[in-house]
């Protein structure tokens, strides 16, 4: 019988980069050229299927941009298993917000949490001003995940998500909570069935 | 589909094209003295018996020299007609003197002020506050994205301005997020005035500029009215918010514990939901039409009414679904709650949260700053 996990997963980044147009991609496979600015954070979920069967549910908060909504933030990724942190390859200020976000979550997340830095509209590669040797050369240094993205194409989007997936710790089932998701709870790699753990360690290098 | 334009910029001539012919009746509506000094009665007299009792007594009060405010308030509490509420807002908000032998040169004065801000604050030779422009250049094609209104170049520049003459000159909150919206009802209902079509789907290139700059700058005015009484939910921190969105779960605990109970045993926090309430005034929950219906009677309760007041709406809001959220699990919940099936939501299905809201607020004002300590 399969495995079935669920985690939760926080989108940070700033403002237009592109997030809400990323889960919107993941999740229901859309994109819209104009969609309201998020307020607060919205919540949406996704399941992956790994090659082994296993299967992986993100329960995804994703997150306002503007800088005036920043002391929310500690609220979703309190109990993250992993964020991605999305940039705009095409706005080199917003890499520097990333790399914010990527610092405040090494001093005050789970100390296991699984990030993932991640380049947006690619198809806008002409307007490019964040090369992929400084963000993957960055994302080396501080141990992170790094993955490029359009979600308008949807390129590299299902990619990034289950590399993420994969890189979470399915060998290590925490102790079976009821938590549904709730960032008050503390569900971390919960194996719904309880079943002995395959090996399940090719992290990602998309 | 032909929309009837005028090329007067002054809103309160729309009574003359849809109140009626007579004369005496918008030129004292416009503050403006009737040339020939006849009044007319019998066409008043007329006007009034082919209007609705309530309708009527707007105009009445409208028609008076000096505006009855309490009175106009009571009318307007229970909502104003469509074709009344481009001059009834204006007054509510004190952006239009109740007496109508100032109103022209006050509108006429304040429309040349916003041009002159527009002037200075624009003025090739001043730099924009890059971080404030950037954020309100990303939001404004993301404001009611698909409304075709809202998509025109012009209707954008005139948000942008709006925006930015407004996030300027209140350095202590600048731009955030959700204004945008609010500026929205303001600019349609003005547009109203001056389109017989759908305001959401009128094409505002076709109105001469003067109209616009008009439409534009009192709209900017009652944008800062509104923005005044809810300051605090833009400032940093955003303490006006947290506060609502605290008072509210502590009253939801009062009026409905089961519920409470029950979103506290899925970890469900009022913040994950209700600060988007606060911060768009549920703009982002009902429709623009339940909006405009809602804020009749916002603007007829007083300055607070959007911190205050708001919050008992928020609360009937809540309690209105809580049979259905007691069955859900958080995941249930939250997805609810952030797509609630309002779309169908008549003017009526707002007045009785209105309804319901007042009787919260009238049983529980007292007690509620009695138990916060404040
Ligand atoms: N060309 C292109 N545009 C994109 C892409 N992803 C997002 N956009 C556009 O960028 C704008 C902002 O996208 P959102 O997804 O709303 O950005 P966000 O990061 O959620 O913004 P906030 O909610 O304000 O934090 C929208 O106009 C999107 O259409 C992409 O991959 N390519
Ligand atoms: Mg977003």
């Amino acid at each position: 019988m399969s495995k079935q996990f669920q985690f939760k997963l926080v989108l940070l980044g700033e403002s237009a980069v592109g997030k809400s147009s990323l889960v919107l991609r993941f999740v229901k496979d859309q994109f819209d050229d104009y969609r309201e600015s998020t307020i607060g954070a919205a919540f949406l979920t996704q399941t992956v299927t790994l090659e082994d069967q296993t299967t992986v549910k993100f329960e995804i908060w994703d997150t306002a941009g503007q800088e005036r909504y920043k002391s929310l933030a500690p609220m979703y990724y309190r109990n993250a298993n992993c964020a991605v942190v999305v940039y705009d390859i095409t706005q080199s200020t917003s890499l520097d917000k990333a790399k914010t976000w990527i610092r405040e979550l090494q001093r005050q997340a789970d100390p296991n949490i699984v990030i993932a830095l991640c380049g947006n509209k690619t198809d806008l590669a002409a307007r490019r001003q964040v090369s992929q040797e400084e963000a993957q050369k960055y994302a080396e240094e501080e141990g992170l995940m790094w993955g490029e993205t359009s979600a308008k194409t949807g390129e590299g989007v299902s990619e990034i998500f289950t590399a993420i997936a994969k890189k979470l710790p399915l060998t290590a089932p925490a102790p079976k909570t009821t938590a549904r998701g709730a960032p008050g709870s503390s569900g971390r790699g919960v194996d719904l069935n309880k079943q002995p753990t395959a090996g399940q360690n090719d992290a990602c290098n998309c | 589909m032909r929309s009837t334009l005028t090329h007067d910029t002054d809103p309160l001539q729309l009574i003359r094209r849809r109140l009626g012919k007579s004369k005496s009746l918008h030129d004292s509506l416009s503050g403006r003295a009737s040339p020939d000094g006849s009044e007319s009665p019998e066409l008043l007299q007329r006007e009034r018996s082919i209007r609705t009792n309530r309708r009527q007594k707007f105009i009445n009060c409208l028609l008076q020299e000096d505006i009855n405010m309490p009175e106009l308030r009571k009318l307007a509490w229970q909502g104003i007609p469509d074709e009344l509420r481009p001059i009834v807002w204006p007054l509510l908000l004190g952006h239009m003197p109740s007496i109508s032998g100032l109103r022209s040169s006050t509108l006429k004065r304040k429309r040349e002020e916003y041009a002159s801000l527009v002037e200075v604050t624009f003025a090739r030779d001043r730099q924009l506050d890059q971080q404030i422009w950037h954020q309100i250049e990303i939001d404004v094609p993301r404001t009611r994205p698909g409304v075709r209104l809202w998509m025109h170049a012009c209707t954008q520049r005139s948000l942008e301005r709006i925006l930015y003459v407004w996030a300027i000159r209140h350095p202590a909150s600048g731009y955030v997020q959700g204004i945008n919206d609010l500026a929205t009802p303001f600019f349609q209902v003005f547009l109203s005035a001056y389109v017989d079509s759908e305001a959401e789907d009128f094409d505002p290139t076709i109105l001469p500029p003067s109209v616009l700059n008009a439409i534009e700058a009192d709209s900017y005015f009652c944008l800062s009215r509104l923005l005044d009484g809810i300051q605090d939910n833009y400032i940093a921190g955003q303490p006006g918010i947290h506060r609502s969105v605290k008072r509210m779960a502590e009253l939801v605990a009062r009026i409905d514990p089961p519920l409470a109970a029950h979103l506290a045993s899925q970890n469900v926090e009022f913040m994950q939901f209700a600060f988007r309430w606060m911060n768009c005034l549920l703009m982002r929950e009902i429709s623009v039409r339940n909006t405009i219906r809602m804020w009749d009677t916002y603007l007829a309760e007083g300055a607070d009414a959007f911190s205050q007041f708001h919050l008992y709406v928020c609360s009937a809001f809540l309690v209105k679904w809580s049979e259905k959220l007691r069955q859900m699990d958080f995941q249930g919940i939250i997805m609810f709650l952030q797509s609630l099936p309002t779309q169908s939501w008549t003017d009526h299905d707002i007045e009785m949260l209105l309804s319901e809201a007042f009787v919260l607020s009238s049983t529980w004002h007292n007690a509620q700053s009695h138990f916060s300590g404040r």
